[in-house]
């Protein structure tokens, strides 16, 4: 059960990831030369926002789980739990736009376009270099030391089976998740929301907090797909599980639909000078047809196709929801971030593609080294047990009623 | 290979759903009894008569408001909406629980909901009745109340589509008509059973009449569980659509404090949260009047408290971002509003009262110690209910007392007549769920069987 290094499976991914990861970093750091540090940055940006924030769902995930106990959560557990192994790695990342990047990124900091308005000098209290990066720094202790507990909790519970471990884990989530939401609310404000530093909005937060968790659960499903066919999957699965994430990847995909279209629907109405400009700023001929491209792939196709019974239970459609959607959550991060860097502007660019790709396979590369390292269902672990034995041992549940 | 140290269950027991020592007999018995067998306990006299009193005082508000028209309440003219609309919301957001507890629970397989979602249902249906008195009764000439209805008629006349005020009466309208449906639907096959145990005559035909006929052949029960489950998929939108357009009413205007992205999640998180507080208000003194401890258990107290907890935090997130963005924005409006008028100023004990019962006091409830305790939830249940109530004063009345032109300020108090509508529309959402506790099985007794059920052949009597 231990020997997971030959998963043939996952080889085949990490080779694949190492060789397009490295490619893309390879065409990235090269073009930087060509395009410029300002251009190099804002892809940076952008990648590496979607790419942490697939660490931090998994985070987010992972507590969930650890609150709610299901039996799909015991099924991906060791996927989420390695995919909060990479936020360290992501740490490292973040550093180059720390240091050098954030000057050329953020039109509020020291020599930026908007640093000698008054607006700006209103909000300096909050919007200033120091503090700026010390809150970096805590919003990267906070998902690191819960990933730390978390994980420990975890694999020493394989070794010693004691089901306090278990219930730590329970309570290290509840605070954990109240801290998340927090931090994330923050971070997403510092590093997205302040590229445009007049513009507010209060449901930001909670867009890249359901974003992230949507991109975790259809990568989650997609990992899963490689391994669930062999042991120790093979023995507890059964397409119940497949269905659970399906039905919850549509209950995001709406739930994304709903901040999305609240946001709008309240900007627009009150068409206020301060905060319309967000929205005019993503208005222009090619960048409607990436807020259509959102509607009709990000929202309406995916939620009724999700409905679908057959496709929830069927593993090759789930698997293409859960590419689709994971491809349309880039889609929807570039329309969110990039417009601040080229209002009205479409501005697709090589290096946007060499970035995403560059960090995704490096990471996806990391990623799967992590899930290896460690069994790839938890052992020993009551709740697991007592979860899958509702379910009468992972077989298909008829809902039964007298 | 497998090693444990400290068992789950010696570490974390769990109540069971379902006390052991019933069998389906018995559990027929238990709940139909109360409806038909046994006398009912002083408690209910008095709560039906304290009821009743209170339905009196309302129907003298309506009555001398009809007379003399809104004058008689507090409302002014920058505060035009007063209480009439706080109560509208307060009681809207209470009904959601119901839905959440039916619908959504049902469609997630959280076997929990059985016990409690009869009467929870109930208390939606109750509580919508009660929040739908206030628009109409604000409206001066609720007389002429269909004119927001779009309908072809001689004057070319249409409502305004744009205003969010008219989406409320889609949304409304079609919760209570939802809500209703799915009730009465689940209430058939236990109307059947009463109508079968039924000694007296009357009471024989009444419940025939309004079990449609059923006699419990598999065809009619697979029909059921069908219409049954498409109910509770046409509900589950509904229970975050209808808040989301009453938090529309305020969001799309641009009035400080009311303008906020935020609202619509916030307010349906408000009005699960509302709504769990409501139920638990009910059942704890439910469950010990009629002896139904071993049918609605300390694990459905348990839940409802955490179901309570996590949308506490919700809204409570809600009251920091606002204060947190008023801060960030610079802008001199919202900062205005935020702590110049709602932090300090002539509202400011309303904001820290609300902080207090709804940010501060469901703290308690991260502790199994408290949720454990029914004396305590029940206190905290009452406090979170006046919270919510505060919530809805201060968005209402702080924000309409002080727009942008301090020209057109005023400051604003409720009546006496206020009052009496208010605590009138209690006793007239009292006095229903006296009767429905009266007349109906307040527990849908066929689901407590199929959890018996399961429980036996699943081989866990957890």
């Amino acid at each position: 059960m231990n020997n997971n290094c030959d998963h043939p499976k996952l080889a085949q991914l990490q080779s694949r990831a190492l060789v397009i990861g490295g490619a893309g970093a390879v065409i990235f750091l090269v073009g930087g030369l060509f395009f410029g540090r300002e251009k190099f940055f804002q892809s940076y940006l952008y990648a590496f926002l979607f790419w942490n924030g697939l660490g931090l769902g998994c985070l987010s995930a992972l507590m969930l789980h650890h609150m709610v106990e299901g039996r799909w959560g015991f099924m991906i557990q060791r996927i989420l739990e390695a995919g909060t192994r990479m936020i360290p790695v992501m740490f490292v990342v973040f550093l180059p736009i720390l240091f050098i990047g954030s000057r050329v990124l953020y039109p509020w900091m020291p020599g930026g376009a908007l640093a000698d308005s008054e607006l700006i000098h209103e909000k300096a209290g909050y919007l200033n270099t120091g503090f700026f990066t010390i809150r970096s720094f805590v919003y990267f202790g906070v998902w690191i030391g819960l990933t730390f507990l978390l994980n420990k909790f975890s694999h020493t519970l394989d070794k010693s089976g004691d089901q306090r471990l278990g219930l730590r884990m329970r309570w290290v989530s509840g605070p954990g998740l109240v801290l998340y939401v927090l931090t994330i609310t923050f971070a997403s404000t510092d590093w997205g929301m302040s590229l445009e530093p007049e513009w507010f909005s209060t449901i930001y937060g909670p867009l890249f907090i359901v974003g992230q968790g949507l991109a975790c659960l259809a990568f989650s499903t997609i990992i899963l797909s490689k391994i669930a066919q062999d042991k120790p999957h093979a023995d507890v699965m059964s397409t119940d599980y497949f269905h659970h994430l399906g039905s919850l990847m549509c209950g995001f995909v709406v739930l994304w639909s709903y901040i999305s279209f609240s946001q709008f629907l309240i900007t627009w109405s009150g068409n206020l000078p301060e905060e319309i400009p967000w929205y005019l700023n993503r208005m222009s001929p090619s960048l409607n047809v990436v807020a259509v491209l959102l509607i009709v792939f990000h929202f309406a196709l995916p939620m009724f196709i999700l409905m679908q019974r057959r496709v929830k239970r069927g593993a090759t459609a789930l698997v293409v929801m859960a590419v689709w959607i994971f491809v349309m959550r880039t889609v929807d991060v570039y329309w969110i971030i990039t417009p601040a860097f080229h209002p009205k502007q479409l501005g697709l660019h090589l290096m946007d593609f060499a970035a995403l790709a560059g960090f995704g396979g490096l990471w996806i590369y990391f990623f799967v080294a992590q899930l290896k390292k460690y069994p790839l269902l938890p052992l020993n672990d009551q709740r697991m047990e007592m979860a899958l034995a509702k379910s009468g041992n992972g077989h298909s549940e008829a809902v039964e009623h007298a | 290979m497998a090693v444990v140290q400290n068992r789950l269950t010696d570490i974390d027991p769990q109540p069971p759903l379902l006390e052991p020592g019933h069998d389906y007999g018995t559990l027929t018995d238990k709940v139909g009894d109360i409806v038909d067998r046994k006398p009912h306990p002083r408690a209910w006299i008095v709560t039906m008569a304290v009821a009743s009193l209170l339905l009196l005082l309302f129907l003298n508000a309506v009555g001398y408001l009809f007379v003399k028209g809104t004058g008689i309440w507090g409302i002014n003219v920058p505060v035009a909406w007063g209480w009439a609309i706080i109560n509208f919301v307060w009681w809207i957001g209470i009904g959601h629980a119901g839905t959440l507890i039916s619908a959504i629970l049902l469609l997630l397989m959280q076997d929990w909901r059985t016990s409690i979602n009869r009467f929870a249902e109930a208390m939606t249906l109750f509580a919508v009745a009660c929040a739908g008195m206030f628009p109409l009764l604000h409206m001066g000439r609720p007389w002429l109340f269909y004119f927001i209805l779009p309908y072809p008629n001689t004057m070319a006349l249409w409502p305004q589509f744009r205003s969010p005020l008219v989406w409320d009466v889609f949304a409304i309208s079609t919760y209570a008509t939802v809500s209703a449906l799915f009730w009465y639907t689940g209430l058939v096959p236990d109307l059947a059973t009463m109508r079968d145990r039924a000694k007296n005559k009357l009471a024989k035909i009444a419940f025939g009449m309004a079990s449609l006929g059923w006699r419990g052949s598999a065809r009619h029960w697979s029909r059921y569980e069908m219409a049954y489950l498409l109910l509770a998929g046409i509900s589950t939108p509904l229970v975050v659509s209808v808040h989301s357009v009453v938090s529309f009413d305020f969001a799309v205007g641009i009035i400080p404090g009311w303008h906020t992205t935020i609202f619509p999640p916030y307010f349906v998180a408000g009005a699960v949260y509302a709504g769990f507080a409501m139920v638990l208000t009910l059942a704890i003194p439910i469950r010990k009047l009629y002896h139904i401890e071993d049918i609605i258990t300390m694990k459905h107290i348990d839940n409802m408290a955490k179901v309570m907890l996590v949308t506490g935090l919700v809204v409570s997130y809600g009251y920091f971002t606002e204060a947190f963005f008023a801060w960030y924005s610079g802008n001199i409006y919202e900062k205005y509003m935020m702590f110049s008028n709602r932090m300090s100023g002539y509202y400011a004990w309303s904001y820290w009262a609300l902080i207090f019962c709804n940010g501060f006091v469901p703290q308690f409830l991260w502790f199994k110690r408290i949720r454990s305790n029914v004396y305590a939830l029940f206190a905290i249940s009452i406090v979170v209910s006046i919270g919510m109530w505060l919530e809805r004063y201060v968005i209402v009345v702080t924000s309409l007392a002080r727009d942008f032109l301090p020209s057109s300020w005023g400051n604003y108090h409720g009546t006496i007549w206020d009052w009496a509508t208010y605590l009138g529309t209690i006793g007239l959402f009292l006095f229903l769920f006296m009767l429905f506790i009266r007349f109906v099985p307040m527990v849908a007794i066929f689901e407590l069987k199929a959890l018996l059920y399961s429980q036996k052949h699943n081989g866990k009597a957890h």
